[in-house]
């Protein structure tokens, strides 16, 4: 029996697991029973285990380590976090009706620009941001749809509300472990599984190919899907072959592709070229075609842009598709879901101050100590300021930045995120976390059933980032009696 | 099935470094063996493995005299010599790294151990106490890649590019051995006389050809019998002809075959009017060379047809 389950408190903070006076959730009651009822040798030696089979599947993913990339293996705790059906639910409406509303602001904003026009949001935070592309401009997409794969992160409050963090719409990753996590989970703790009945998740793969078919331009059974990566030093190689070999499809570097003299992409095969119709693209926009960005990308393909307006490909997520993954823009979300779909925001977001904007710009230099301040167009955890956890040496640092260039920070208030107990120096203790869902748009929509959660796995730290010292944990959304 | 021209290539390369490693590590073993059983004064000395493996001006930039120690720690523990076992099973792994997905999952795992194996062994294997048992380590796990890639592939593009590369580079290899092989005994014709068939007899074990010989042909190692055998030996899959039919199979089921089936059948034509008895060791050594040659081009056919073709 282990003890630690009885004096575990999460303290000011909702906890996954265990309710404030110290027991489990209805839907974690199983788990934890179980959990509960195994020693400390017992939990040890299932940690061992999922570091053998991590280290077992991991040799399709650490060897990458040479060659000086920042790959590693990544810290996982084996106790999964659990979610109600019923509430996923509610989350999964809401993440749906929020990629649609950005969808269909991107469309608009490479085409009318309506919401420009009605003044909804301020033409010049979308025109001048980095991530507005003008070559792309006049392109309509089918389905309208420009961010076919959208990673959003979400916490959860003192209350345990859900919020979306911020909505990852270029080239969100992460989805190659959610899938790895419930693997590692099953072959570790399989009598976890006996009691409950949790939603599967490998079938990402194939609802990957779904989306992705539902855009080939062409009307073939089977059409010709590639999935383009930087190659094999890029941190997220190994899920870029994962998600290839999960979809049949073939994955390619940049020369492996080229656009022909009738403006489609083929690749280069050793029956003759190949004609390619739809292109999962894990590359950053401005290195994909030297012709429209970056002259200096060797990872591109020149004329790529070309075959994608003409229509001759499609290209997940769409280039310019980052125009509204932008800490800026992401302030105006609920605006866009009432202007577009005329409805109430299901999801919460983070109020947001801009630092653009004289009066909050004000309000944030006064509270720096309280807020967490971000650039507004940074990913993976980067020059993130955390008010509560810094030094006054970095909040001067941070207000200077701000004033220097204030079209490039935001600040939100430190939220409480939600904790969950996690294996740590044979102890179980509260560690902080989010959730990334993945929201796939083509023809249908469709949500991950959960997602991957990442853990902050330093005592008191809000950072889940793998980049920054994060872990993951298996998410688990069961069916059944709440 | 689709195959990438780019994936072809890594396979192609992974399947002639795989068959390097093994052909190195079998020559090397065999001219160990035999070392010991001559009489000193008598042996022809280690550059010949440099000569062999083309490696003469590698060696000289980083040695004086090739001695026993200089010559193994090129090829035994010199990663980064391109004639050098560590070398070429390390750019067989890099291979692997980027086509796994066409192989079966075991390849990886194998390729990748025989890799730590090599890098971990190589240093301390240089002397003679640990040789042996290094070269047949090197050996047997080639043996066990290509037993899976045997036994597991679909007989689609990934083995025909994996084929085509192993039989290249076996025919490549055995020529090589041949020509300076056979012409260093020949260039001392009567001078040991009592040594010869011992000679011969090593020459066929760095081609595994020997117990194969010895039943087909008989236990007496002699000169043209042994040349003919490794040359023209049809059943022997380790012979040059047995190679280039083997090509020539994978050849014709791929799409615009024409410039790489000429060659190979020019090669194959060349090879039938081969004689061991006829010929004298200049004329060996020439025709070895061209053979040498037109090796070359048929990888250049293939490397222009398949690996690096004009799309545009």
């Amino acid at each position: 029996m282990n003890k630690n389950w009885k004096t575990y408190r999460a303290g000011d903070f909702f906890d996954e697991l265990i309710t404030e006076k110290g027991g489990p959730r209805v839907a974690a009651r199983q788990a934890v029973n179980l959990l509960q009822s195994l020693t400390q040798e017992e939990m040890s030696a299932r940690r061992s285990a999922a570091e053998v089979a991590i280290r077992e599947m991991g040799i399709s993913f650490t060897v990458y380590t040479e060659g000086g990339n920042i790959d590693r293996a990544w810290p996982f705790d084996i106790i999964p976090r659990i979610i109600p059906a019923r509430e996923w639910q509610r989350v999964s409406e809401g993440l749906v009706q929020r990629s649609r509303a950005l969808n269909m602001f991107i469309d608009d904003i490479y085409n009318k620009q309506k919401i420009l026009a009605d003044g909804v949001v301020p033409a010049d935070i979308v025109l001048e941001s980095d991530n507005y592309k003008p070559q792309c401009a006049g392109m309509s997409p089918r389905y309208g749809v420009w961010a076919h794969i959208c990673g959003s992160d979400l916490v959860r409050d003192r209350n345990g509300k859900f919020y979306v963090l911020e909505d990852n719409l270029r080239v969100p990753s992460g989805v190659s472990y959610m899938v790895e996590n419930r693997e590692i989970t099953k072959r570790v703790l399989p009598e976890l599984f006996e009691n409950y009945s949790i939603l599967p998740v490998d079938d990402y793969p194939l609802r990957l190919y779904e989306t992705l078919a539902s855009l080939s331009p062409r009307d073939r059974r089977r059409p010709n899907i590639v999935v383009l990566t930087p190659g094999i030093y890029n941190s997220a190689y190994f899920e870029h072959a994962f998600l290839a070999q999960g979809m049949g499809a073939e994955l390619v570097e940049g020369p492996d592709l080229f656009v022909g003299d009738d403006d489609c992409v083929y690749m280069r095969t050793v029956d003759g070229p190949s004609r390619v119709d739809v292109i999962y693209r894990r590359i950053d926009e401005d290195f994909m075609d030297p012709e429209a960005f970056r002259e200096d990308s060797v990872l591109g393909i020149a004329g790529l842009m070309r075959a994608w307006k003409a229509g001759n490909v499609a290209i997940a997520n769409a280039p310019g598709a980052g125009v509204a993954d932008d800490k800026v823009v992401y302030a105006y979300v609920p605006d866009m879901i009432r202007y577009y779909l005329n409805e109430k925001p299901l999801m919460n977001s983070v109020p947001t101050y801009l630092c653009m904007r004289e009066k909050d710009r004000e309000f944030v230099l006064n509270n720096l100590e309280k807020l967490v301040v971000k650039p507004a167009n940074e990913s993976g955890g980067y020059g993130i300021m955390v008010g509560p956890h810094s030094t006054r040496a970095t909040h001067k640092k941070f207000a200077k930045l701000i004033e220097q260039n204030p079209r490039n920070y935001i600040a939100q208030p430190t939220l409480s995120l939600s904790t969950a107990p996690t294996y740590i120096d044979n102890a179980i203790q509260p560690r902080h976390l989010d959730l990334r869902p993945f929201i796939l748009q083509g023809k249908k929509s469709w949500v991950t059933p959960g997602g991957l959660t990442r853990v902050a796995m330093v005592k008191g730290s809000l950072v889940v980032n793998s980049s920054q010292g994060g872990g993951s944990k298996d998410t688990w959304i069961v069916e059944g009696k709440q | 099935m689709t195959m990438l021209s780019s994936v072809a290539e890594r396979l192609y390369w992974m399947a002639r470094y795989l068959e390097r490693a093994e052909d190195t590590a079998r020559l090397v073993s065999a001219y160990n063996h035999l070392i010991m059983d001559i009489p000193r004064g008598a042996e022809p000395g280690w550059d010949i493995m440099v000569r062999i493996l083309d490696a003469v001006p590698t060696f000289e930039d980083q040695f004086r005299v090739a001695s026993e120690q200089n010559v193994l720690k090129l090829i035994i523990a010199d990663a980064d010599a391109i004639c050098s076992i560590p070398h070429a099973v390390r750019a067989a792994r890099e291979n692997v790294r980027t086509t796994r997905d066409v192989l079966p999952e075991e390849a990886w795992e194998l390729v990748n151990e025989l890799y730590l194996f090599t890098r971990d062994s190589a240093e301390k294997s240089v002397g003679r106490r640990n040789r042996h048992a290094f070269l047949a380590e090197i050996i047997s796990r080639c043996q066990m890649i290509n037993g899976l890639l045997l036994s597991t592939l679909s007989r689609d593009h990934a083995y025909r590019f994996i084929k085509l590369g192993h039989l290249l580079e076996r025919a490549d290899m055995t020529t090589r051995v041949v020509d300076v092989g056979a012409g260093d005994i020949l260039d001392r014709e009567g001078a040991f006389e009592a040594i010869d068939p011992l000679l011969w007899g090593s020459l066929l074990q760095a081609l595994s050809a020997m117990s194969a010989y010895r039943r087909q042909v008989g236990p007496i190692v002699e000169k043209n019998a042994a040349v003919n055998f490794v040359f023209m030996q049809q059943n022997f899959p380790r012979s040059v002809r047995f190679c280039i039919r083997g090509i020539r199979e994978e050849l014709r089921p791929l799409k615009n075959n024409k410039d790489a089936l000429r060659v190979a059948e020019r090669i194959r034509r060349r090879l039938r009017r081969f004689e061991a008895d006829a010929m004298t060791r200049p004329e060996l050594h020439a025709f070895i060379d061209d053979f040498q040659a037109q090796v070359n081009a048929l990888h250049q056919a293939v490397y222009d047809t398949w690996f690096q073709p004009e799309t545009r």
